[in-house]
C-alpha cells in the first residue's frame, strides 16, 4: 500500500474509534508534558545559580567561616576569619596577589547638624577595581558595554589608599546620594563628620551609579553608600572584631587549586586545625571557587537527568502499555478485516505497516498534545519553584523522540501478531 | 488454455490425535471460460478445495498449477501477490469492510500492487468495476447502507477489479433472500457469458444448473459429474 493509503487507512481506523484513541493518547500526553516542564524547572534552577554566581571570576576564591548545624540552627563555628588574616594570607600565598575584604553595619553619621542613619561598608583600597570587575554598576550615561576602569566610579576626591587602610586612616567615600543627603550642598571633599564618636575626614564622593541590570535598577540604589577602609571600621565602630567574608584573587587562574591549598595551610596552623580518627582535618573555613560551584552544579545537574530519564522510562512505559493494550484489541475486532485484507492481495508487511502506523500515529499526536500542554505547564511550574521554570528547547526533541519511539517498540507486537494470522482462520472468524 | 490444474491435491489437518483427510487426492482441470460448481454436503471438503485453490491455504501434498506457475510451494508473500493479481474472491458474507465506501471496498486490491496504481487510478477502476455490476450510483455508500443484494454485487466488482484469471465464489446466495440469489445467480451467468471463469462452491443443484460443469465432493474425494 501506498503511504497515503496507508495514512489514510490509519486516520479512519482512529476516528472510528476517536474516544478510545484519545484516552490511550492520554498516557502519552501525560507523560511528555511532564517530562518538559520538570526539564524546564530544572533549565531555570539551573539558570538562577548560573546568575548568582555569573559574577564569581575563574581566578577568584570565596573564603568564609564555616557554619554547621548546632542545637537546631546554623552557627558559625570555631575561629572567626579576621582582618589580619586577609592580610597575612597574601603573605603566606604567594600565588594570591590581593583579597577582597568587607563588611557591613549600620552606623549613625553626623555632619553639621544634619544626621543620618548610613549602612556603611569597610573595604579594602582595591574595592573600586573589584566593582570595576564585578560590572553590576556603572556611572549613570555610561555607554553600554564600554569597559569600567576603577576611576571613574570617583565623581569627586579620591578613594583611600593601601597604607590608609594599613595605618586604619579616619577617612571615608561617600556614594552620591548620601552625600546630597547629608551635607544639604556643601562641599562634602575635605569634610569632618562624625561616625558615632569617632572623627571623621570626607575623601571622595562616587560618581551617580546605576545597576548594569535593568530589573535591578529600581530595588536597590548604589548611590547610597559610606565607605570606610575595613580597618578603621572595625577599630571604632566594632567593639569585638567581626568575621569576615573574603575573595582571594590568584595571580593565574590555572593555579587556583594551589593557592587553595596554601590558603588552607596557613589557615590549618592559624586556626590549629586538629584532625579526626581518619586523618582528616576538621576546618572551620569554606572555600569555595568557580569549579567547586561548576562541579556541584554538574552533579546535580547528573542528578537532575537521572530523574528525568526515570521519569520519561515510567510515562514510556505507561503510555506503551496503553497504546499495545488497545492496538491488541483492534487487531482482535478487526481479525476479520484482516483476512479480506489478506485475501484481496495485502502482504505481511501490508498488515504490519498498517497496525504500526496506527501506533505511531497515537503517539505521536499524544506526543504533539504533550508538548503543548508541558509548554502550557511551564508556567505553573514556576509558580512552584519560585519563579524559576525556563523551557529547555532539547526536550521538546527529546520527549517527542521517546513518544514516538514508544508507539514503535509497543505497536510492534499488535502489528507482528496481526500480520501472522492465517488468512482462512481470519476470514471465519465471528 | 488451463487456468487450474490440480495433482492429486491433498489436504489433511491434525485433530488431536486422529488425522482428518479434508481433501483425498484431488484432479482438478479448469480451463479458461469455464463456470464449476462444486457441490457437497457440508464437511465434505468443497470449502477446503476452494481455499487450497484460492491461495488462502497450502495443500500438505500433491501439485497446484495456476495458470503456468506451480503454488503449492510459494512463500507467504508470493502467495499473496497471486491472489491480489489472478484471484477474486465472492465470499457467502460479502466480506466486505464497513469503514470504507463501496468504492473503496472494490478499490482495495489495486491498493495493495506496491503503489503502482495511484490513487486517481484505482477510483476509476473501481468506478467501472461497479458499472459494470450496476451499482454505479452507489459507489459513495458505506456497506452498511446498502442491501444484501447491493453488497454481494460490490463484493463481484472487488472481485473484477483486477481482472483475474478466475473468480471463486464461496456460496454467493447463502445469506441472500431467494430473489435476490436469483440476481446474483444471474450476473455471475452474465459475466461468464462475458469470459469470466468461475469456480462456485455450492450445496444447492438448482444453482449449480448455471454452471457449465459439476463436481461433486464426497468424504474429501473429488469425482466430476
Amino acid at each position: 500500500m501506498s503511504i497515503l493509503d496507508l495514512l489514510r487507512t490509519a486516520f479512519r481506523s482512529l476516528n472510528a474509534n476517536a474516544l478510545r484513541a484519545a484516552l490511550t493518547m492520554l498516557g502519552v500526553v501525560i507523560g511528555v508534558a511532564s517530562v518538559i516542564a520538570m526539564l524546564a524547572l530544572g533549565n531555570g534552577a539551573r539558570a538562577a545559580v548560573d546568575a548568582t554566581f555569573k559574577s564569581l571570576g575563574a581566578n577568584q576564591i570565596q573564603i568564609g567561616q564555616k557554619f554547621a548545624l548546632q542545637d537546631g540552627e546554623y552557627q558559625p563555628i570555631g575561629h572567626k576569619l579576621t582582618y589580619t588574616e586577609g592580610l597575612e594570607m597574601i603573605e603566606a600565598s604567594p600565588l594570591i596577589e590581593r583579597v577582597d575584604m568587607s563588611v557591613r553595619r549600620t552606623v549613625k553619621t553626623r555632619y553639621g547638624r544634619s544626621s543620618l542613619e548610613i549602612r556603611a561598608t569597610g573595604n579594602t583600597a582595591e574595592a573600586l577595581i573589584a566593582l570595576a570587575a564585578d560590572g553590576t554598576v556603572q556611572p549613570v550615561g555610561w555607554e553600554a558595554g564600554a569597559a569600567l576602569a576603577p576611576q571613574v566610579f570617583i565623581g569627586e576626591g579620591r578613594f583611600f589608599s593601601a597604607d590608609e587602610v594599613l595605618a586604619g586612616a579616619p577617612v571615608c567615600v561617600f556614594g552620591y546620594q548620601t552625600a546630597l543627603d547629608l551635607f544639604n550642598g556643601d562641599n562634602p571633599i575635605g569634610a569632618t563628620i562624625w561616625l558615632e564618636r569617632t572623627r571623621c575626614t570626607v575623601i571622595g564622593v562616587l560618581a551617580e551609579l546605576e545597576s548594569t541590570d535593568l530589573e535591578q535598577r529600581y530595588q536597590s540604589d548604589p548611590n547610597e553608600a559610606l565607605i570606610l577602609p575595613i580597618s578603621t571600621l572595625i577599630q571604632t565602630l566594632y567593639e569585638e572584631e567581626p568575621s569576615i567574608f573574603m575573595v582571594a584573587h590568584a595571580s593565574d587562574a590555572n593555579r587556583i587549586d594551589e593557592a587553595k591549598a596554601q590558603i588552607t595551610d596557613y589557615l590549618r596552623e592559624k586556626h590549629a586545625i586538629q584532625q579526626d580518627e581518619t586523618d582528616a582535618y576538621l576546618d572551620d573555613f569554606e572555600m569555595t571557587t568557580r569549579k567547586d560551584i561548576l562541579g556541584q552544579q554538574q552533579e546535580a545537574a547528573q542528578t537532575f537527568s537521572m530523574l528525568l530519564a526515570a521519569m520519561a522510562s515510567v510515562s514510556l512505559i505507561v503510555g506503551g502499555i496503553g497504546i499495545m493494550n488497545v492496538m491488541l484489541v483492534s487487531v482482535t475486532e478487526r481479525t476479520r478485516e484482516i483476512g479480506v485484507r489478506l485475501a484481496v492481495g495485502a502482504k505481511g508487511r501490508d498488515i504490519i505497516s498498517q497496525f504500526l502506523l496506527e501506533a505511531v500515529l497515537l503517539s505521536a499526536s499524544g506526543g504533539l498534545a504533550g508538548v503543548v500542554l508541558g509548554i502550557l505547564a511551564i508556567p505553573l511550574a514556576a509558580t512552584l519553584n519560585q519563579g524559576t521554570a525556563l523551557l529547555l528547547p532539547e526536550s521538546i526533541p527529546l520527549s517527542f523522540g521517546v513518544a514516538l519511539l514508544t508507539g514503535v517498540l509497543f505497536g510492534l507486537y499488535p502489528a507482528l501478531r496481526a500480520s501472522r494470522l492465517d488468512p482462512i482462520e481470519a476470514l471465519r472468524y465471528e | 488454455m488451463t487456468v487450474i490444474r490440480t495433482e492429486a491435491l491433498t489436504r489433511t489437518y491434525q485433530m488431536g490425535d486422529t488425522t482428518v483427510h479434508a481433501l483425498r487426492a484431488a484432479n482438478l482441470v479448469v480451463e479458461r471460460g469455464d463456470f464449476v460448481a462444486l457441490m457437497g454436503a457440508s464437511g465434505s471438503g468443497k470449502s477446503t478445495l476452494l481455499s487450497l485453490l484460492g491461495l488462502l491455504d497450502r495443500p500438505t501434498s500433491g501439485s497446484y498449477w495456476l495458470e503456468d506457475v506451480e503454488v503449492s510451494t510459494l512463500g507467504r508473500n508470493r502467495l499473496a501477490e497471486l491472489r491480489g493479481e489472478r484471484i477474486g474472491f465472492i465470499f457467502q458474507n460479502f466480506n466486505l469492510l464497513a469503514r470504507i465506501a463501496a468504492w473503496e471496498n472494490v478499490a482495495l486490491p489495486l491498493a495493495y500492487r506496491g503503489g503502482t496504481v495511484g490513487h486517481g487510478a484505482q477510483k476509476k477502476m473501481a468506478m467501472e468495476s461497479l458499472a459494470r455490476v450496476g451499482l454505479a450510483e452507489r459507489a459513495g455508500h458505506r456497506p452498511t447502507e446498502l442491501s444484501g443484494g447491493q453488497r454481494q454485487r460490490v463484493a463481484i466488482a472487488r472481485a473484477l477489479v483486477t481482472r483475474p484469471v478466475v473468480i471463486l465464489a464461496d456460496e454467493p446466495t447463502g445469506n441472500l433472500d431467494s430473489a435476490t440469489g436469483v440476481e446474483i445467480m444471474n450476473l455471475l451467468h452474465e459475466l461468464h457469458a462475458e469470459g469470466v471463469t468461475i469456480v462456485m462452491v455450492t450445496h444447492d443443484p438448482v444453482l449449480a444448473r448455471h454452471a457449465t460443469r459439476v463436481c461433486a465432493m464426497r468424504d474429501g474425494i473429488l469425482s466430476e459429474a
